[in-house]
């Protein structure tokens, strides 16, 4: 089998770099390990006071819309494990795919959160009670606890709340060597009280509003009271942490204690509440371990969210015909996946030598276009996103010599 | 109301090592995700570190202060997924 590009992920950024290349002429192919086409899109559901409702699923039904209607082959429920050199896409059908070019959009994975009990049956990733909920309308369980706070798990116990499930609050994570700051009651107000002009959802944007009162900015957290304060009728917990997780058969509670400002825990006073489910939020971080052993180059940045590879302006790794698109390059919203995605496929078309004498102005242009919805984006998972950016173009240049 | 009580917990979940062990060997030296690794088998299940990666890394960083590296010391090999070897046969040519 041959085709000009694969693309790896029928997400938001797999299935714009296949569409853009494919109207300007290019034969492509997407693999996807999913049932359904379109990634995280699938669960995405919220209300943007600017833009109205996100529905994910929507977007992801009209990409795959185009993508068929463009007569580009897509493997569902089809795995790749490896690709060798100057390119061959290996899939877990037996099959191998030769191409010229190639985009990685695979995405993100979840942070795991490790709290003594994290892995009893009934605690699962806030990503997971995500597309249950949202996706295949199930309830992930009756009585629900969440540990982390960010614009995911807030966003996450608004729909489940929306759904009817009994959500008894958001936590902090205990403090330890792995939640750093997501434990710490002061970073978690101020981080909140930032993301307050941007926050997409009405839950979000009391949640900042409600960290930027400058009663509790000026006291910091000491004064954050004990009991929380509801966002969406839930509370919200920046005085409490998780300690542990209990259950034989099945997560029957959750072990809870106070902290103080630092994030320094109780050891005396821990309470037991009864749940059935804990959602987990850790965080994203790129999905990147194909472009590690294809040996693309990698930098780490946290503001990013973790490990990348390294690529230029044109989504280019440091291995030529290689491209990525979406979370694998820093996590970021779907929109700017998009964006990117559509760069990337703008690119490869050049390269195909299918845009002829135009190539420059269209990468200029989808170039425009992925700033633009970076500027747009109502959602930024990671703060300081454009500080990450910068260090990593600051890298590319650093390195072009050493792999050009 | 009760203390809390130190517990243990799991790091890597398809070897099954504790943070307890992974500690242990920070405290008696090791620097690097690579040295855990082959100490402790933490990344070297099924998923391949997969979850248990990001968990590694900062637990170098935290015990050691050193600044996760860029190129990890966890290498990234194929096969990334688990493949059955009939799969693999498939292909009728040596990786």
């Amino acid at each position: 089998m041959k085709a000009d590009l694969v693309v790896i992920g029928s997400g938001p950024a797999g299935m714009s770099a296949a569409i853009t290349a494919a109207e300007y002429g290019a034969t492509v192919t997407i693999v996807d390990e999913n049932p359904i086409a379109g990634g995280k899109l699938l669960g995405q559901l919220y209300e943007d006071p600017n833009n109205g409702w996100w529905i994910g699923k929507n977007v992801a039904q009209a990409l795959k819309e185009k993508v068929n209607r463009l007569g580009i082959t897509c493997l569902q429920e089809t795995e790749v494990w490896g690709i060798s050199p100057h390119w061959k896409v290996q899939l877990n059908t037996g099959h191998e795919i030769e191409a010229t070019n190639i985009v990685i959009a695979s995405g993100a994975a979840e942070k795991p959160v490790p709290i003594p009990g994290w892995t009893t049956p009934g605690v699962m990733a806030i990503g997971a009670a995500q597309v249950l909920t949202n996706y295949h309308r199930v309830k992930p369980g009756k009585k629900v606890a969440i540990v982390g706070v960010d614009p995911l798990s807030l966003t996450v116990a608004h729909e489940l709340k929306m759904a009817g499930v009994d959500v008894i609050g958001i936590f902090l994570p205990p403090s330890d060597e792995f939640s750093l700051h997501r434990s710490h009651p002061k970073q978690m107000i101020s981080y909140l009280s930032s993301m307050s002009q941007l926050a997409p959802t009405k839950p979000l944007k009391l949640a900042g509003k409600l960290a930027k009162n400058r009663l509790i900015q000026n006291i910091g957290a000491a004064l954050y009271p004990r009991n929380g304060l509801k966002v969406w009728g839930i509370p919200l917990f920046l005085r409490k942490t998780v300690v542990a997780i209990e259950g034989n058969e099945q997560v029957e509670n959750i072990k809870v204690t106070h902290v103080d400002s630092n994030g320094m825990p109780d050891r005396k006073n821990v309470k037991a509440i009864e749940v059935d489910t804990v959602c987990l939020s850790g965080g994203l971080s790129p999905l990147a371990e194909l472009a590690g052993a294809v040996r693309c180059g990698f930098a780490h940045i946290e503001e990013l969210g973790g490990h990348v590879p390294l690529h230029g302006p044109e989504m280019e790794t440091t291995q030529q015909g290689i491209f990525v698109a979406g979370n694998i390059t820093g996590i970021e919203s779907a929109q700017v996946a998009m964006a990117q995605g559509e760069l990337a496929g703008t690119s490869i078309s050049a390269r195909l030598g299918l845009l002829h004498d135009e190539a420059d102005t269209h990468i200029k242009n989808a170039q425009n276009q992925v700033k633009k919805a970076r500027e747009k984006s109502a959602i930024t998972f990671q703060p300081n996103v454009e500080c990450g950016r910068e260090k990593l173009n600051r890298m590319w240049h650093e390195n072009l010599a050493t792999f050009r | 109301m009760e203390e809390i009580t130190v517990q243990d917990t799991i790091i890597c979940r398809c070897e099954e090592v504790m943070l307890s062990e992974i500690i242990n060997q920070l405290e008696s030296g090791s620097e690097t995700t690579k040295e855990l690794k082959l100490k402790t088998r933490a990344g070297m299940g099924m998923c391949q570190g997969r979850t248990c990666r990001p968990l590694l890394e900062q637990a170098v960083s935290f015990h050691t202060s050193n600044a996760i590296p860029c190129v990890s010391d966890l290498t990234y090999n194929t096969p990334i997924r688990p493949l059955a070897l009939g799969e693999l046969a498939r292909y009728g040519k040596d990786l």
